[in-house]
């Protein structure tokens, strides 16, 4: 896959927050609600194309009025976040589609989680880290019971 | 209310004992319910001395909006060491309020947040998310819960086990454990003597899941080798603690302990004897909370008192 230098991807970062900013319009805070949504559709459109688009075909397809650079920004963001890839052909990228919705889910759901803490967690995880003289307390406890080892 | 008025801010050292003990000796629904309770109306006493010290250290200050006649002479006898503890309560308030609509608002954000991730996805009850390099589980409270699971954790746990990973996470959502965990930490906030009892019911609320999903399942070997082999399985110490370091002389993380103690015989539902080391606690951290209620009430409305006096109507 070809990888495009730093200072594309600067400029294009650049262009996208300005439009971001310019886009708060009356749409702007049920737009910001759908973010997680647009990017799922925006998934969904690539996969169901089958191989690479160009964003302009994205736009198309979605049709539900998103500007152009609206829509590059949520490929990028999806880019980073390794649910699509890209490719450049003549002047700009083709997209295509590397996870699906529910695995789209799976990373922004990990982004989540990541930047909680234990001791102050909102979401009650089923299992908390374990330090290493909890890995051998526990080691110790399943192997112990009758009938245990099998793994 | 002379040194009343500060009884509140120490007197939730009176439930360590029973955060400690209770773990141990009460069943995990009774252990959530009184340590949240305790920090709640410990948490509120607390407060509430601190504004009260505030209203006369604030009296002193030039320019403040009080009414000139609440910086009386009488007022501030009321209060002993007035200029030091009113200067004090200010920043100690201010710092309260700030730290809970922190914590507050970061829930808030991080439920909103956790719903945005699963936008896109069809609404059903459990959401299973393909990542099989991180193994995690976990409820997400709203109006229509939803148990969320990665396929990393399901696919290696048995079918009974992943029973118990569900059963458990529905008691999260059916209890509504997540009000006792914002309760707790919103009352460490505001007094940090009340830690301790975070800790705890954040312990006691998994410990009430394990225990509701044995029921459920018939099994309590098999939830103990559930929570036992996914926390193998989502492994590693967490970031920063350094191991060989602390490791030797830590003592057993919550997960060991809620696998031993699945595997232990069942606790009880009924009350410890009063004559306990447990029943003795709570009744100290009842004794306490009681003292902290009557003496923020009655520093409370003396205040009210001297300064309906001192105010020219």
């Amino acid at each position: 896959m070809y990888r495009p230098t730093g200072a594309v991807e600067a400029q294009e970062g650049g262009g996208m927050t300005e439009h971001e900013r310019d886009d708060r319009g009356p749409g702007a805070v049920s737009r910001r609600r759908g973010q997680g949504e647009l990017e799922a559709q925006v998934v969904t459109a690539l996969r169901q194309a089958g191989g690479a688009r160009t964003a302009g075909w994205v736009q198309e397809r979605l049709g539900t009025g998103l500007a152009y650079t609206t829509v590059i920004t949520i490929l990028t963001r999806l880019y980073a976040k390794g649910a699509v890839s890209r490719e450049r052909v003549g002047r700009s990228f083709e997209w295509t589609a590397v996870a699906d919705e529910a695995g789209l889910a799976a990373l922004r759901m990990r982004r989540v989680l990541d930047a909680e803490s234990d001791r102050e967690a909102v979401l009650a995880r089923f299992v908390t880290a374990l330090s290493p003289h909890d890995e051998r307390l526990l080691r110790g406890l399943l192997a112990e019971g009758p009938g245990e080892g099998e793994d | 209310m002379g040194v009343f008025v500060f009884l509140p801010l120490v007197l939730p050292l009176t439930a360590w004992p029973v955060a400690r003990l209770a773990e141990h000796h009460l069943h995990p629904r009774t252990a959530t319910w009184l340590l949240t309770g305790l920090s709640v109306v410990l948490a509120v006493c607390s407060t509430l001395s601190l504004a009260l010290l505030v209203v006369v250290g604030t009296a002193q200050l030039p320019g403040n909006p009080l009414p000139d006649a609440w910086s009386d002479p009488e007022v501030r006898a009321a209060v002993p060491y007035d200029e030091l503890a009113g200067r004090a309560a200010i920043p100690a308030l201010l710092a309260v309020l700030a730290s809970c609509g922190r914590t507050a608002w970061h829930h808030h954000r991080v439920r909103r947040r956790a719903a945005r991730a699963l936008a896109g996805l069809p609404g059903s009850s459990v959401v299973l998310l393909p990542d099989d390099r991180n193994a995690y589980a976990y409820a997400l409270p709203g109006r229509r819960g939803r148990v969320v699971a990665t396929t990393g954790l399901v696919r290696a746990l048995t079918g009974p086990e992943r029973r118990a990973l569900f059963a458990h996470e529905r008691a999260h959502l059916t209890g509504r454990h997540h009000r006792f965990l914002l309760a707790v930490q919103l009352a460490a906030r505001a007094n940090p003597f009340l830690r301790p009892l975070r800790t705890a019911v954040a312990y006691t609320t998994e410990r009430w899941a394990d225990e509701e999903a044995a029921d459920r399942i018939g099994s309590r070997r098999t939830v103990a080798r559930a929570v036992g082999r996914a926390a193998l399985l989502s492994g590693g110490a967490p970031p920063g603690l350094l191991p060989g370091l602390l490791s030797g002389f830590a003592a057993a993380g919550p997960v060991p302990r809620r696998v031993a103690a699945l595997m232990g015989p069942p606790v009880a539902r009924a009350w410890p004897s009063p004559l306990s080391g447990a029943g003795l606690a709570a009744w100290g951290a009842a004794a306490g909370t009681t003292a902290s209620a009557l003496a923020s009430a009655n520093s409370a409305v003396t205040l009210f008192l001297i300064l309906k006096a001192a105010t020219p109507l």
